[in-house]
């Protein structure tokens, strides 16, 4: 569990970029958060992790104060795989790429090597095993970032911006995985502007602006909401826009459809009627 | 760490006597101040040297940037300050201290106070081709991007389990290969896009540039450079004929 206790944050140069941010994430949840450029999201996720410590505030990451353990430390527990994959990949195969932070944490040789596999595995990339990270188109490399942190099975898994750069069948693949881990009782953290691929997998969306959280809830009360999407700089759902001019020349038809599905269900019913 | 470092040589648009100075003067002062500083060999000389160097900092109200640039290189200094005294003595060590303390303000002097846009003009107006001057204030207008980039890899490394203070030296040199090899393959990409969009927007294609700008000395820089001639060839003056009084002799009784 993480618990965000009334953090602010200032960056040396000045900017403030988180005001009083609380927040509870229980173990198992599945969050986005969400929020225009430079409201604090990355800031705030580099806090789960102790990458950043808070100025004034607490962050506890299973009770334990991130002031007082090390990034290294918390590793094990917190994943945190950063946006650009350029900034970490740095082996001669995605083996080693893989090894890396599995040595560095000091797994017994047996298990570095069943973990090795097992993520290969689970992310579809052994034909890839022997190759170079550095030689791999963009998806790939984000693909193989993805793998270095997930080998580790941290408790709590955290992605900045897992879909930028990703056609849409890896899209869908990346978030039927993040589901898979996330069911096993795993809890899993995007920041992401993607919508779509916010309200399909995610059960919780959390919106950020300028270094607060305005909105916290179920996808279908938070991103059909235009008060919300409108202060945080984001475009509803597509479903949900169709939902709203469907409402408007239909009486009492309901606004706040993310999923398609849901909205087919909605349309076959109100036709057999 | 590694960004307040380089933030020690980065300009900072500031309404001063010495930002508006022009930028071949400044590069005139930081050699005038370089050359007084290898001039000299023993403390009190390149105390004074020190004092003088301190003015133009005060007069670009520039203290805590440069203070920033010596806090970066503590290390380098204690290095110097001890291999030093073992070769030489304390006095030696002090001075050669001294020494390096001068030259890194007048370089920082220099950077802190000068657009690299200006610096580029400035080279080209002295007859540097302007393949060379752009390239290098290119390179100045990318020390902090590269500086952020940096601190970027080794959070992310850091996230990995990596700890850079692990173990004995040659486990900590070889935990710099994690940050090191990203630096230098984004370096390279980078250089090769910027390349291309240079090209794509014409680069070189006309062998005779013309400028919007064009630098001009003012009153100031011949009042400051006049000042800068006397003070150098005082100090040459002293340097040869020594008339140095016996307390610029002074050393710490070993």
């Amino acid at each position: 569990m993480i618990e965000v206790i009334n953090v602010w944050f200032t960056y040396p140069n000045g900017t403030i970029a988180l005001r009083g941010i609380s927040l509870r994430i229980r173990d198992g949840e599945s969050i986005a958060i969400m929020g225009e450029n430079g409201a604090g999201k990355t800031t705030l996720v580099k806090h789960f992790n102790g990458l950043l410590k808070p100025e004034k505030g607490l962050v506890l990451v299973d009770g334990i104060n991130t002031k007082e353990t090390s990034v290294a430390k918390l590793a094990r527990k917190v994943g945190l795989v950063f946006q650009n994959p350029d900034h970490q990949l740095f082996s001669t195969t995605v083996e080693d790429e893989i090894k890396f932070a599995l040595k560095n944490l000091g797994f017994p040789s047996e298990e570095i090597k069943e973990r090795v596999d097992w993520v290969l595995k689970f992310l579809d990339l052994e034909r890839y095993r022997e190759r170079s990270p550095l030689s791999l188109s963009g998806g790939e490399r984000k693909r193989v970032a993805l793998a270095s942190v997930l080998c580790v099975k941290p408790k709590i898994l955290i992605l900045d911006e897992p879909t930028i750069g990703q056609d849409a069948k890896q899209k869908r693949k990346l978030g039927e995985l993040l589901k898979k881990y996330q069911e096993e009782k795993n809890t899993v953290i995007v920041v992401t502007h993607d919508v779509e691929f916010a309200s399909k997998y995610f059960n919780r969306i959390v919106v950020m602006a300028r270094g607060k959280i305005i909105a916290d809830g179920p996808p279908n009360k938070v991103l059909t909401n235009p008060t919300i999407l409108e202060e945080s700089s984001l475009s509803p759902p597509q479903v949900t826009v169709l939902s709203h001019e469907i409402a408007k020349k239909i009486n009492n038809f309901p606004k706040d459809i993310v999923l398609f599905d849901e909205l087919l269900n909605e349309i076959i019913a109100r036709l057999r009627r | 760490m590694s960004y307040t470092m380089f933030s020690a040589f980065e300009f900072k648009r500031k309404d001063t006597y010495i930002h508006k100075l022009d930028p071949r003067t400044k590069m005139f002062m930081t050699i005038v101040f370089m050359t007084v500083a290898l001039l000299f060999t023993t403390i009190i000389p390149l105390l004074i040297t020190f004092i003088i160097t301190l003015i133009p900092i005060l007069l670009a109200k520039s203290v805590e940037e440069w203070l920033n640039s010596l806090k970066g290189t503590t290390i380098l200094l204690v290095f110097i300050l001890v291999i030093n005294s073992f070769i030489r003595d304390l006095n030696f060590a002090l001075a050669m201290i001294l020494r390096l303390i001068v030259l890194i303000t007048a370089f920082s002097v220099f950077f802190l106070t000068t657009h690299p846009d200006d610096l580029a003009q400035a080279l080209i107006q002295m007859k540097v081709p302007f393949d060379f001057a752009f390239a290098l204030s290119m390179a100045t207008r990318y020390v902090p991007t590269l500086a952020r980039e940096a601190q970027t890899i080794m959070d992310a490394q850091m996230s990995r389990g990596l700890e850079l203070q692990k173990g004995g030296l040659t486990q900590k040199i070889r935990n710099l290969i994690p940050l090191i090899i990203p630096l230098i393959v984004n370096s390279v990409r980078r250089a090769l896009s910027i390349a291309e969009s240079l090209e794509s927007r014409a680069f070189g294609a006309i062998k005779k540039r013309t400028y919007l700008y064009q630098l001009k000395l003012k009153k100031n820089d011949f009042i400051f450079i006049i000042f800068l001639t006397l003070y150098l060839l005082l100090m040459i003056y002293i340097k040869i004929y020594s008339p140095l009084a016996s307390w610029m002799e002074w050393k710490f009784p070993l």
